[in-house]
């Protein structure tokens, strides 16, 4: 019965979403039900009557002016059917993207870990003054080599996902199986998503502690307190890794779910989708999708023209809120 | 020999109110009379079925309805036949009378037209 409805589900998959298509489906269904229902129950095998019920199912040719659907059944419509991706291409390209969401958090870890070889070294350049300038050569260099590695992972994880690229150039379709085998995948990662999230988040609000414990402890000079920024850095290169991981594969398993058009039945496969903001006019919409790297980049040169780093991280929780204000009023 | 589905379309209509005409019914019920009917000679597709339902509705031949089935207990739309319909289907059997007058007369019988010769 499964295949049955596997097949009615593939035939309707590009067909408009509309009430009269409804119909069509579910009495279709419930005609080739009641013929499987009647076939078994005569003796056929399960191959035999699945044969028979689809081999007598006809074209869905014949509803087309019925159903106001013509454009979607000929060949030559204006909307086209769209790439299928079967059930082996969503599994290859949900691994490619898990690795890709590895490599990228790697790759942002290592970015802000490039802070820790200089910190690390300045700290024990003075300690042993007879040493000072090797190792303040050797911090330099660290830097740039923990950041190259990090530029390097970045650059390598993007292009290896670069045959996926069609996805979001062309109109790519999956069927009802496959949509369900992602969706079933998406259900059982998000426990891992927010053990991800959680660990990562509260790694990012306990960077604080080290400076502050490291302050109580050894007073405010000498080599503890120097290296304290830098373990503050590994907390929050650590956290930022786990957030970012954790959201780029929920990423991808929403990317595949939102595949299928909006407007066809193959649309309607994903209970409760959560869509992408539709905001009111282009204008809108160019703004806000330039938003967080905006906000990134006045919250670097804030923070780097004035050194306040104490304070310069007000501005995402305000950033946060503007955020969701725009989306809730700029929105359809 | 199959029917050509071409030939047939034009009384699918005229099968499916004969067969609401003894009472309501639902969709894969007629395809089954249909088959056993016609001895197993004519299988109407689900997709044809289905239009042709469509089509009649509109046109105000048949009414739906939804009603539990009396053995199963299972939710299906059945249909019924209207009084329209019933005209309509008078009408379709006097054309068809006619129809096989006039092809009757194109038609051989018995023997071939070779050996007719």
């Amino acid at each position: 019965m499964e295949t049955i409805k596997n097949y009615l589900e593939s035939m309707f998959l590009n067909l408009p979403n509309t009430p009269e298509v409804y119909r069509a489906k579910s009495e279709l269904l419930q005609m080739m039900e009641d013929k499987y229902t009647e076939l078994k129950e005569e003796g056929k095998s399960e191959n035999e009557a699945i044969g028979i019920v689809i081999s007598e199912f006809g074209n869905l040719d014949e509803l087309a002016a019925d159903l106001g659907i013509a454009s979607f059944v000929q060949p030559n419509s204006q909307v086209p059917a769209g790439r299928t991706l079967s059930l082996e291409d969503v599994k290859n390209c949900l691994a490619d993207y898990a690795r890709h969401a590895y490599l990228t958090a790697l790759g942002i870890m290592f970015c802000i870990l490039s802070f820790c070889g200089p910190i690390f070294l300045s700290a024990a350049a003075e300690l042993s003054p007879r040493h000072e300038d090797l190792l303040d050569a050797l911090a330099g260099a660290a830097f740039f080599l923990i950041v190259a590695i990090g530029v390097g992972l970045l650059v390598y994880s993007g292009i290896s996902v670069g045959k996926w690229k069609y996805l979001k150039t062309e109109r790519c379709v999956t069927d009802f199986a496959t949509t369900e085998y992602i969706h079933q995948r998406m259900e059982s990662y998000k426990g891992t998503y927010a053990a991800l999230l959680t660990v990562g988040i509260i790694l990012c609000i306990l960077c604080v502690l080290p400076p502050i414990i490291f302050d109580a402890v050894w007073d405010s000079s000498g080599f503890w307190d120097d290296c304290s920024a830098g373990f503050l850095f590994i907390l929050v290169a650590l956290g930022v890794f786990l957030i970012v991981m954790g959201s780029m594969r929920l990423g991808s398993y929403n990317r595949l779910l939102h595949l299928n058009g909006q407007g066809t039945v193959g649309g309607s496969y994903v209970p409760n989708q959560q869509n992408e903001p539709q905001y009111i006019n282009k204008t809108a919409a160019a703004v806000m999708s330039v938003y967080w790297p905006t906000v990134t980049c006045l919250y670097l040169i804030w923070s780097f023209l004035s050194f306040d780093w104490h304070i310069t991280w007000i501005i995402w929780p305000i950033a946060g809120i503007i955020h969701t204000l725009v989306k809730n009023t700029m929105t359809k | 020999m199959n029917i050509s589905s071409d030939v047939i379309r034009g009384y699918n209509d005229t099968m499916i109110l004969y067969l609401l005409w003894e009472g309501p019914s639902y969709g894969y019920e007629i395809s089954k009379q249909i088959k056993t009917l016609s001895d197993g000679k004519y299988i109407i597709k689900e997709t044809t079925l289905y239009s042709a339902f469509t089509r009649m509705e509109k046109n105000g031949f048949i009414e739906s309805f939804s009603s539990q089935s009396t053995d199963t207990g299972k939710r299906r739309t059945y249909y019924r036949i209207t009084e329209t319909g019933q005209r309509y289907y008078l009408e379709k059997c006097k054309e068809w009378e006619l129809t096989q007058e006039v092809v009757e007369k194109f038609i051989l019988k018995g023997d071939n037209r070779n050996g007719n010769n």
